[in-house]
Formats: structure tokens, sequence, C-alpha cells
């Protein structure tokens, strides 16, 4: 059967993705807390990342069957946006920076844009909802 | 964005999850395929998902925005503290909303 080594395998490659992906958080964090004049104790940054790394885990089985459901094998970008459907703001937010990724590439289809750019003014990246 | 993901470490642990999601259904529907080799999916119905550039650019952004939104509604909570250290109780407090939120 040989599961154990499997098994053994599979905890060494995702310790390795847990800890590249560790390092990105961190510099997106450090620089977050820089800008708000604040400091991350180091359990809290610990924490945040395996709380991103697991939703980035639970986005990838998401995205899967979102596209398994359109019929394809391909993730596209509507799939992330509509898995951020729950939360408005999120998704118009995705869906501007989704806007901004294709004007950068204006050789692929434009002819779709006009009908999704419903609003033309930037929605701000960061969306606060008061914590009360 | 200057301070974002990586987009090839995303891509890769997408992949990973994908890869391994196939290979479990490879195993239910029977063992007629018995190679379980790392290359995955050889036959075209198991073939692992995968995606494209820019999908995996806005699942970056999706999760830039996760971490982001974290620190922020946290350091809300540390400054009404009047403390400049995000602690523990700072995203416990926070924490039951961000998750609804994503």
């Amino acid at each position: 059967m040989g599961s154990d080594a499997e098994r053994e395998e599979d905890v060494a490659a995702t310790d390795l993705f847990r800890d590249r992906f560790r390092l990105c958080t961190i510099s997106i964090a450090e620089a977050e807390a820089k800008q708000n004049d604040m400091e991350i104790s180091q359990p809290i940054m610990a924490c945040i990342s395996d709380l991103a790394f697991k939703y980035a885990e639970q986005l990838a089985k998401d995205l899967e069957l979102f596209a398994q459901h359109g019929g394809r094998k391909t993730v596209n970008m509507e799939d992330v946006i509509l898995s951020a459907h729950r939360n408005e703001q999120l998704a118009d937010s995705l869906r501007t920076f989704c806007n901004d990724l294709k004007a950068k590439e204006p050789h692929l289809d434009r002819k779709r844009k006009k009908g999704t750019r419903k609003q033309d003014k930037a929605t701000p990246t960061v969306l606060h909802i008061p914590d009360s | 964005m200057e301070n974002t993901f990586d987009p090839d470490l995303i891509h890769a642990i997408f992949k990973y999850v994908w890869r391994k999601r196939a290979l479990e259904r490879e195993k239910d529907e029977g063992a007629e395929t018995t190679e379980v080799e790392v290359g995955a999916g050889t036959s075209k119905k198991h073939r692992p998902t995968s995606a494209n550039a820019n999908a995996v650019k806005l699942s970056c952004e999706l999760l830039r925005v996760f971490v982001t939104e974290a620190i922020q509604r946290a350091a809300t909570i540390a400054e009404a503290e009047g403390v400049n250290k995000i602690e523990a109780t700072h995203l416990e407090r926070i924490l039951p909303q961000l998750l609804l939120d994503f």
C-alpha cells in the first residue's frame, strides 16, 4: 500500500508550500501593519498565515468545482469572482482587478468587456466593515 | 500592487490540491488504472484541473485582500484598545466576521 510513505511525502510537500506561503504573507502583513503604525506579534503572524493557507486550499477546491460545473477543465477569472459572490464589495473589487488585467492584454477578448464594466470608479481594495 | 502573493506559488498550491483530488477520484472509480505515479491523471477523464494565468493572478489578489483585511480589522481593534501591537485577542475578535466575509 505504501500509504504511510505517501502521507509523509504529502506532509513534506504541504510544509514546503506552507513555508513559502508564510514568507509572502509576512511581507504583505508587515507592509499593511506599517501603514497603520502597528506591530504584529509573531504567533499572530503564524496564525494569519495558516488561516490564509487553509483558505487557499479551500479556494482551490471551490474553483475546481465551479469549473467542473461549467463543464471546463480550466479555471478562469469568472470562477474566482464567483467564489467571492457572497461579499458583493469583494466581488466588485475583484471584478475591477479582473478588468485591469484584461486591459493589460488588449489582444485578448474585448467584446464582453463593456458588459462587465458596470462601475468604472475604482473600488478601494481594502473593504472596511466595522466590527461592533 | 507591488506587494502580493507569488502567482507561481499559488499556482503550485492549486495544482497540488487538484492533483491530489484527481488521484482520489481515480482511486474511487476502481483500480483499473493501478499505476499511481506522481505525474497523475494519464487518462483524459482524470486529468487534474488547471487554471489560466489571469485566474491565478486574481486568486493572488483575493488572498492578498484576505490578509490585509485581517490586519486592518485587527489593527482597528488594537488601536481602540490603545496598544500598537496586534495580539491574539484582537485577532479573536475579528475572526468570526472575517471568515463570514470570505
